[in-house]
């Protein structure tokens, strides 16, 4: 419930809500690493929005002859930087281009899962009883299936288009949020402050959201960021087997797939795009850290108190 | 730290290939039974056709004549019965004497419709055949119909053992030839040994052994790091040795097929158009081997009937463009999305050869929607019956003809009832019923004229390549592919480099 | 324990029969098998004989019917592909993947926690950043890219493993080296961070500020406390090592269940899917148990509750 976090932070500390603001800004500028993650998930998210629009016609254009261009050379222009792939593409052109849709499946797909994963989570591992057996054995049923072979079958009776790879996707991955939330939930709710919570009279609903979803939050954004990663690399295995995102659409992980076949003559091919995939969830896991420390409630009181 | 594991791993220097005399061989996929009714199905016959199961007849796969093989002569005696001279003194490898006795019980099990033999229901479907012992050494066939081309069906029909199973596929496949079966390891390895015995000149190798891997790297790694003799194909950027990457023709001929009968592509002027947009030669010495020719029809040089007078179409956007506003000024909607469809590793860089198909054809102004379709939904959109609703389909098939004739084609391809065929033109189906049923030089003008009408008059696909494969071959072994290879690799033609 | 076990035994065999029904179903849903095991020239009768032959002309109910009969008496039915039974391949190919995943785990366990939870003791630290480094690259890269470029390095450059295929312990190597990356990748991050909130719990804290000797043990009651959402993730991580030894196994030759189950999706080799899913399926639930079990161990108010 990512959404809870600024409900819980403003209803603690509504005093020092201006401070806070500023002071997590100037934290996010003394952590380097952070700051060079910003800085780059924000480049990302730049081409992912106006990328096609701009390079669309570029990423497209053939040059067979001069195909497997070598990068680091200005001989074609600018453009051909990084190298040309199998039809003499520009890949800058194409890894701008492809990071919409590889950004639009990825995180559609994982917030898909942390939402319907965390609430199927909370609701197992706080009430329990059969409803809670249910949910897992539903959830033991999806990770049995290996979630390649899920994505097969359904890819096959259904066309392969965007939307169905994220539904595919999104759905083998709730297994994984639901049981880390249910068993996170299970530990806290022993917890003194939820004990002394239901002793007050809270309400079910107000103790899942607001004593115990933000204590479950940190390990949850971690796990989302490296599932983030994680979709890309299916994604790419799906386009490695043939099936997956269908050219002339493109993302990042049928460009490593496509790129694979010259890994002994044209290294680049596959490379950049990998290079792409494993920048986005570094940039991504550093900035959860991070952010792990200024949500965290204990980690936060520190922050406060260098605040003020 | 790189040299720590260097020398941890130094210790483990990797497996070689066997004795001198033995081979390991790479194939692209791995069989998936081992029957010899199952034998012209190429993942079958690369192992064990004419290797460990013979056949009567021997088809020379480079001008498409027939050579003795187990039948030492033949003769027609009418135009549905011929008769088989059969070698002596030929014994199979579980001791059963060849004779006329063997001879119809492997035409029997080939032939029974409890199994779903391809020898059976791509070749002998509908011939009606049956075979009697004239003498121990003598086998007549007759056909219900006449059978210009008996022998060349029967240089496709293994002839195993007479102990073979009946009405069940055997995986331990019994025969007449020079190496015999030993095991097969599942998804592991096959293995084949020379059986000492052969009728025939001795083989210099003593023993094979088949794996498989998909992925074309590792498989010239194999060769290249002798783990491996000798590798079925490999993608054009992984051969990048002439001394051990050798190319021959693998009997795939490449074609779109267009469906005729939907706008626009019912108007010859847009299928033309289609033909002139595609720069094919572009496509050679890059993402195709530069020894691929360009296609006119359906068949290669190697099978009776081709037609030799034909000229690729040469690359004209222009004219292209000029065609297709043309047809639009005549109220023909070019502007209708059509579905250009390919399927994954139908060939080496197949998928970028459809994209960049696909770019050369919105270049000129057609609207193409890519599509990739595995295998089984593929097959869905090749065969009738046909979605009445379909969308117009530029649509990728690759053909093989290894059976040496053109019949083998023509019909499926093109008659009114061919299974892929989305024509229905009178005029044809009567030449190619006709064709079927000569024999000679008026055989191939039959067939040459079939070929012209298609590509000249109707127009109805889009030909693009006779292709080739790359084989690496190992330093030890002296061997030269040819288009056999599509089919078979006869281990007894492998030849040890004196070293 | 026992009635827990009992019961959880019972619970799984539910949804194994609730995967069993929709796997069956679903997967005929893909087409029929025909046209890829008939050659392009065959005619409608051939195809119809070839249905009727593998009773795909039942209704599906029917074929669902004889399906589950034959499961209770043990037979899955014969493989369209390779007209065996489809057991028998599956059972023939399990133990290779079985052991991939038996070397792999216990690697990735090690290699995981004693890296997290070192990680966690000085966040920031060099040894922090390094390690996060390296998971994070090992748990982001295509393992079919890293699979290629092992043998393009190891066996083709310094020529010191064998390309591919099975035999000696070294071609177990790249194969295991490769499924090790990812898990071990997430682990050591998912580790880390349980156990840097375990370590920031405020009784921890207040330990630590005891002494030495404290903080030794506390360290060792973080780690257990830590290992809870490790056990979890673990757990998926293993069931998703068939998704390694799909590509793997595929790359190196490797005679496994991944590739096997692959190719019979591809071949529309209904029997085998369901046995190999079947035989996969149990593998996981035997899984899920031992790390439900574990979660009692670990924590002993889960076993109260």
């Amino acid at each position: 419930m990512p959404s809870s976090i600024p409900a819980s932070v403003t209803a603690e500390l509504p005093a020092a809500q201006g401070r806070r603001k500023s002071a997590i800004l100037r934290s996010l500028l003394r952590d380097r690493y952070a700051t060079v993650s910003v800085i780059f998930l924000l480049i990302v998210l730049g081409c992912a929005i106006v990328g096609p629009t701009l390079l669309a016609e570029q990423a497209r254009a053939l040059n067979l002859k001069g195909r497997n261009a070598a990068p680091f050379s200005l001989d074609a222009g600018w453009m051909f930087i990084l190298g040309g792939d199998a039809l003499g593409r520009s890949l800058l052109a194409r890894i701008v281009v492809a990071s919409q849709n590889t950004i639009l499946i990825s995180a559609t797909a994982v917030l898909f899962s942390v939402l319907v994963g965390g609430i199927l989570g909370l609701i197992a591992g706080y009430r329990g009883g059969w409803v809670g057996d249910v949910l897992l054995r539903l959830a033991d049923a999806i990770m049995t299936l290996p979630s390649m072979l899920l994505a097969m079958i359904v890819l096959f009776v259904f066309e392969p288009g965007v939307t169905n790879v994220i539904l595919v996707l999104a759905v083998s991955r709730i297994p994984i949020f639901m049981r880390t939330v249910r068993a996170e939930v299970l530990e806290l709710k022993q917890r003194m402050f939820v004990v002394a919570a239901r002793a007050t009279g809270a309400s079910t609903s107000r103790i899942l959201l607001r004593h115990i979803a933000p204590m479950v939050l940190p390990t949850i954004i971690n796990l989302a960021a490296l599932e983030m990663a994680f979709v890309m690399l299916v994604e790419s295995g799906l386009s490695f087997l043939g099936i997956g995102i269908q050219p002339p659409e493109v993302t990042w992980g049928l460009m490593v797939a496509d790129g694979r076949n010259y890994l002994g003559s044209a290294w680049w091919l596959a490379f950049w795009p990998g290079l792409a995939i494993m920048l986005t969830a570094m940039s991504l896991n550093l900035l959860t850290n991070w952010l792990r420390v200024v949500t965290d409630p204990v980690e936060r009181w520190r922050l406060e108190t260098e605040a003020r | 730290m790189r040299h720590i594991i260097l020398a941890l791993l130094a210790c483990a220097s990797p497996a070689l290939a066997g004795p001198e005399t033995e081979v390991k061989i790479v194939l692209p996929a791995g069989p998936d039974r081992l029957d010899p009714c199952e034998m012209p199905r190429s993942v079958i016959g690369r192992i064990i056709k004419q290797n460990v199961v013979e056949t009567l007849v021997e088809l020379n796969y480079a001008d498409a004549t027939l050579m003795p093989r187990l039948a030492t002569s033949w003769t027609q005696d009418s135009p549905t019965e011929w008769t088989f001279k059969l070698r002596e003194g030929v014994t199979f490898h579980d001791g059963a004497p060849f004779d006329a006795a063997a001879v119809i019980a492997a035409m029997e099990r080939t032939i029974d419709p409890a199994l779903t033999c391809i020898t059976r229901t791509k070749f002998f479907d509908g011939v009606d055949i049956t075979a009697t012992a004239v003498d121990p050494l003598t086998v007549k066939f007759t056909t219900a119909q006449p059978s210009p081309i008996l022998p060349t069906l029967l240089a496709q029909m293994a002839i195993s053992s007479p102990n073979t199973p009946l009405g069940v596929y055997t995986n331990e496949p019994i025969g007449t030839g020079p190496y015999r079966f030993v095991e097969w390891v599942q998804g592991q390895d096959v293995t084949l040994e020379r059986s000492g015995e052969y009728w025939g000149e001795e083989p210099v190798i003593t023993k094979a052994t088949y794996v498989w891997r998909s992925e074309s790297s590792v498989v010239a790694a194999m060769v290249a790091t002798n783990e491996a003799d000798l590798a079925f194909s490999i993608a054009p950027q992984d051969a990048t040795d002439p001394d051990m990457d050798k190319v021959y023709p693998n009997s795939d001929s490449a074609m779109f097929r267009l469906s005729v009968d939907v706008p626009p592509l019912n108007d010859i002027r847009v299928r033309r158009a289609i033909n002139l947009a595609i720069d094919r030669t572009a496509f050679l010495g890059t993402i195709l081997s530069e020894e691929a020719t360009e296609a006119t029809q359906q068949v290669g040089p190697n099978v009776f009937g081709w037609n030799d007078s034909l000229t690729p179409w040469e690359y004209d956007p222009d004219e292209a463009m000029r065609l297709l506003a043309e047809a639009k000024a005549d109220g023909v909607p070019v502007d209708t999305e059509m579905r250009l469809i390919g399927r994954p590793a139908m060939f080496a860089n197949s998928n970028e050869f459809v994209q960049a198909v696909g770019e050369m054809l919105r270049a000129v102004g057609l609207n193409v929607n890519m599509e990739t379709l595995e295998m089984s939904q593929w097959l869905e959109v090749a065969n009738k019956p046909f979605d009445p609703a379909r969308k117009p389909n530029i649509f990728l098939t690759m053909h093989d003809n290894n059976s040496g004739d053109a019949a083998f084609t023509v019909y499926f391809k093109y008659h009114s009832n061919g299974r892929q065929s989305e024509l229905h033109n009178p005029e044809l189906d009567a030449l190619i019923e006709k064709a079927a049923t000569l024999s000679g030089d008026e055989r191939e003008a039959a067939y040459n004229e079939v070929f012209r009408m298609i590509y000249q008059d109707i127009v109805s696909d889009v030909p693009l390549f006779h292709m080739v494969n790359y084989m690496r071959i190992g330093p030890r072994i002296d061997f030269t592919p040819t288009i056999a290879n599509a089919v078979e690799l006869q281990l007894a033609k492998l030849q040890l480099k004196s070293s | 324990m026992g009635s827990f076990i009992f019961k959880r035994s019972f619970q799984s065999i539910l949804s194994l029969i609730f995967l069993v029904i929709v796997v069956f179903f679903l997967a005929r849903m893909t087409g029929s098998p025909a046209m890829l095991y008939l050659p392009p020239e065959a005619t409608q009768d051939q195809i119809d004989a070839y249905n009727a032959l593998h009773g795909f002309d039942d209704p599906l109910i029917v074929q669902f019917g004889s399906f589950i009969t034959g499961v209770f008496q043990g037979d899955f039915g014969n493989s369209l592909q390779y007209s065996r039974p489809a057991l028998d391949m599956v059972l023939a190919a399990f133990p290779t993947t079985l052991a991939l995943a038996a070397v792999t785990m216990p690697l990735v366990l090690l290699i995981s926690i004693v890296t997290g939870a070192l990680a966690a003791y000085h966040p920031g630290g060099v040894f922090d950043r390094l390690a996060s480094l390296i998971s994070l690259i090992g748990a982001s890269m295509p393992n079919f890219w890293v699979a290629i470029v092992g043998v393009l390095v190891f066996a083709v450059t310094l020529n010191v493993l064998p390309t591919s295929g099975t035999g000696t312990w070294q071609h177990w190597v790249l194969p295991v080296a490769v499924l090790v990356l990812r898990p071990a990748g997430v682990l050591v991050q998912v580790m880390r961070t349980s156990m840097m909130t375990a370590l920031s719990s405020v009784y921890v804290k207040a330990a630590k500020a005891k002494g030495v000797k404290a903080r030794a043990i506390i360290f060792v009651h973080a780690l257990r406390n830590s290992l809870l959402p490790v056990i979890t993730v673990a757990s998926d991580q293993a069931a998703g090592i068939v998704n390694g030894a799909v590509i793997v196994e595929t790359v190196f030759g490797f005679p496994g269940i991944g590739k096997l189950m692959i190719d019979s999706v591809l071949m529309r080799d209904f029997a085998v899917i369901q046995a190999a899913i079947l035989v996969t399926a149990l593998a996981v639930f035997l899984i899920n148990i031992i790390v439900d079990i574990s979660y009692a161990f670990v924590d002993p108010r889960i076993r109260h509750s």
